[in-house]
């Protein structure tokens, strides 16, 4: 413990001098613009930042990078909550509850919450990265595919939770993203699967492209084929605030949002991307009632906010120490220190406390600078709903062109959101819910990948699930909640809750 | 009339002025577009940017590098190869580029580009892959490996960074060698390879010296053989499958300057000289130097042969091991 003050302490001198500070309020600044910009989302940010960081010092380079990763975190709810359209991945639920509120006249709450929860989750994640990350690590690397695969099974009931609709319309819009899941290369075999010879569609639909399509695009379409123009929102002074009562709300699920977020980002991979749906999943699960939810319910807010927050810093765990690019964003974090010649390696916390533990003690301060920063701008962004939508909605449709474009340089990519935009907007005419699809596209490829990773590890055998204790785990835990929901269906005609809740047709 | 000639000749060089440039053959004259096929921070990137910084120098223009990352590399790789060949374009690729193709072959697929569409600059750097298992594994060396494989086929596992990609190459080619029958567990990159192999859920890996380099310094990896054909500066008690007896065992991962075939030769020449003044740049060897990634330099006929034998290895590999059902 005293080490680890100790430590800090060192990290705290380095953060505070006055470059690294200068560069970790800048990065948290980017950040938040490329989280707010729809379709940029933090890889491509700190991808295509990278190249600006070879003149700075390894410490400088890492503690901006970071800071562009968390700050988009922040600012992905950004444009969920006012204008339906996800900033980024990992805020495509936020697009359900928070836009919601914001119909309701509560978009200034919303977004305080949003970076409320962020700031809560963004430190206490940040504390636990300094005091728990070499156990974990060395936890979070015994996360094979095996138990990938239970993960994402546990992930598969979650499906049910993302929509209040009849329980038909979720799983046909689940069937559906998990089908857009399939396009692309079969990373077992090499096999192009539905390309039709259009090599850009090798790597499979992006979740980007497709997320902004089906709940952006096909928002601003909604709108423009009303009958009579939305009215322009007029924001008072006090809808800025959070209630007391929403604040009160807010304070459980931003605590287990966080600590899902967590445990989820450790795991090495993409997993991190699915932290805010699992905790929107749990907050629904346990709600006394889950029929707000979809309606503007703020645990539908808070809590996949802070998971995502969460799972942001817990994604530094195996990177810091063990040096081991666990995911696409560590990957790129660690490829600017090569570029300085700091060797990522199990000793990196050993032969560079400065820059580890500086670049900790600058997660602090960039925290508090996301919060002071996003507080106030709560106040000018819920503004830009004054804006007539003639002129609002076409900039808004620009700007999702040119975020999806520059993260590949890719027209195919262009293409794929105005095509999901058009389906989106019909499937949304007969009311059908996006998020369950998108869910399901983003879990189809890991799933299939896991699945055959493990089963090429065992040679065929399915053994393998029941030898692995963490998956064994996971897997019974499935087993259980399968059986909760077969007794809710049970229950139906004497009135189980998901009747009242209208998930049943 | 000396006069008359004298004037017509001012107003002949007048008329000409503007175009005198374009007689000079001044390449280039405008930025040159650097694709390289990867997201940033991959190997290619990361020789990429600081080749196209040293270029600079020499070319007095600059090099604009363009990631276009798809497909393992083949949507920017075919974008280049289908470029306008006026020196304007150039690519930085890695062995891959000579793997696309052959793959595409196989799956009967209408290639995304051809290896002849593609004329060599320069090779940057070829760094041998080098056989890691955790430092707690049975193996001490290549001949436990291949013995204790040679008892058990089919049960020890390694990770690669894709079917048919460079890491499976390697692997596959040794074990067809050695006659040993391994556990493919393809994973999305490199990384998550890595980090299969540390997480114990496969047994081996056969990867590039950079990324394994701190872990083998820290314990946490043993290196067994490496593919060059001289041991690696950076492991010298590492010894090659070569001298190990496995005489056709050789792999790089190499990283190389092409241009589409046709660009004109002045350019050509200029890219050529300027990549050969870039490689002695004391910063660009630096930076690779920390990517422990030394400097291989190959000027375009060398590289040319350097290729078709690659290629030539790479193409008889995949042969090999065919579909995978």
């Amino acid at each position: 413990m005293i080490d680890t003050l100790n430590s800090l302490a060192l990290g705290f001198s380095v953060a505070l001098q006055p470059a690294v500070l200068f560069y970790a309020v800048l990065g948290c600044v980017v950040g938040t613009l490329v989280g707010v910009l729809p379709g940029l989302g933090p890889l491509a940010g700190i991808s295509l930042l990278l190249p600006l960081t070879y003149g700075l010092t390894p410490t400088t380079a890492i503690v901006l990078l970071a800071g562009i990763y968390y700050g988009a975190m922040y600012g992905g709810s950004t444009t969920s909550i006012l204008m339906r359209i996800p900033g980024e991945a990992a805020s495509v639920i936020t697009c359900v509850d928070g836009h919601a509120m914001t119909l309701k006249g509560r978009a200034g709450a919303a977004l305080a919450i949003a970076a409320l929860g962020s700031f809560v989750a963004g430190t206490l994640s940040v504390v636990a990265l300094m005091l728990l990350a070499p156990p974990l690590a060395s936890f979070a690397l015994r996360f094979g595919p095996p138990e990938y695969v239970a993960l994402l099974l546990l992930g598969f009931i979650l499906l049910s939770y993302m929509s209040s609709g009849p329980m038909v319309n979720t799983l046909a819009m689940a069937a559906l993203g998990l089908i857009l899941g399939t396009v692309g290369i079969d990373l077992l075999s090499g096999f192009h699967r539905f390309t039709y010879g259009v090599t850009d569609l090798a790597d499979g639909l992006g979740i980007v492209p497709v997320a902004v399509g089906l709940f952006g695009l096909s928002e601003i379409l909604l709108t423009a084929g009303g009958d009579t123009p939305p009215s322009v929102y007029k924001p008072k002074l006090r809808e800025l605030v959070p209630s007391r009562e929403e604040l009160k709300a807010s304070i459980s699920p931003c605590l287990r949002g966080s600590v899902l977020g967590f445990l989820i980002g450790i795991i090495p991979g993409s997993a991190h991307i699915i932290s805010s749906f699992v905790s929107y999943g749990v907050e629904k699960r346990i709600s006394k009632h889950p029929e707000r939810f979809g309606h503007g319910a703020v645990e539908g807010v808070a809590g996949p906010e802070s998971a995502n927050n969460a799972a942001a810093s817990g994604a530094f765990v195996p990177m810091l120490a063990l040096g081991l690019p666990s995911g696409p964003i560590p990957a790129v974090l660690l490829a600017a220190l090569m570029i300085h010649g700091v060797a990522p390696g199990p000793l990196l916390m050993e032969q560079h406390p400065d820059l580890v533990w500086g670049f900790i003690a600058s997660m602090y301060i960039g925290n508090l600078v996301l919060l002071i920063l996003n507080l106030p701008l709560v106040g000018i962004f819920v503004n830009v709903l004054r804006i007539p939508y003639s002129y609002l909605y076409p900039t808004i449709v620009v700007f999702c062109v040119l975020g999806v474009y520059a993260v590949n340089s890719s027209v195919v990519d262009v293409w794929i959101m105005l095509a999901t935009g058009a389906v989106g907007y019909g499937l949304r005419k007969f009311e059908f819910d996006m998020a369950p699809a998108v869910l399901g596209m983003i879990l189809s490829p890991i799933f299939e990948m896991s699945l055959g990773q493990s089963l090429a590890m065992s040679g065929g055998s399915y053994g393998i699930f029941l030898d692995r204790p963490i998956a064994l785990t996971m897997l019974i835990m499935v087993l259980a909640l399968l059986g909760l929901s077969l007794r809710d269906a049970l229950k139906r005609q004497r009135g189980g809750w998901r009747t009242g809740a209208g998930l049943d047709a | 009339m000396r006069h008359r000639l004298q004037a017509l000749a001012t107003c002949a060089a007048f008329l000409l002025l503007p175009w005198l440039p374009a007689l000079a053959q001044t390449y280039p004259d405008h930025p040159i577009q650097m694709i390289v096929p990867f997201p940033p921070g991959g190997v290619a990137d990361l020789a990429g940017r600081p080749v196209a910084a040293a270029m600079e120098k020499t070319l007095k223009q600059p090099i604009v590098v363009q990631n276009r990352a798809g497909a393992g590399g083949a949507v920017g790789m075919a974008a280049a190869a289908s470029a306008k060949p006026d020196g304007y374009t150039i690519l930085v690729a890695l062995s891959s580029i000579s793997i696309i193709p052959e793959a595409d072959k196989l799956f009967d697929r209408k290639p995304a580009y051809t290896l002849d569409q593609l004329a060599p600059i320069a090779l940057l750097s070829a760094d041998p892959t080098v056989l890691v298992v955790k430092s707690d594994a049975p193996w001490k060396s290549a001949k436990d490996f291949v013995e204790d494989a040679k008892k058990r086929p089919d049960t020890i596992a390694f990770a690669s960074s894709g079917v048919y990609g460079t890491l499976h190459m390697a692997m596959a080619m040794f074990a067809a060698a050695a006659d040993i029958k391994l556990r493919h567990v393809p994973f999305t990159g490199g990384g998550p390879a890595l980090t299969a192999l540390l997480g114990n859920n496969v047994q081996a890996l056969a990867s590039g010296p950079g990324p394994v380099a701190a872990q083998i310094k820290a314990g946490a990896l043993r290196p067994l053989a490496t593919w060059g054909n001289k041991r690696l500066e950076a492991f010298p008690d590492v010894p090659t499958f070569i001298e190990l007896g496995y005489k056709d065992v050789e792999f790089y991962i190499w990283a190389g300057m092409f241009a589409p075939k046709g660009t004109p030769e002045p350019a050509m020449k200029a890219l050529r000289d300027a990549t050969r003044a870039a490689v002695k740049d004391p910063d660009f060897v630096e930076t690779m130097k920390k990517l422990e990634s030394p400097v291989t330099y190959m000027d375009a006929p060398e590289f040319q042969k350097f290729w078709d034998a690659d290629a030539a290895r790479l193409a008889k590999a995949l042969v090999k091991i065919g579909r995978v059902q």
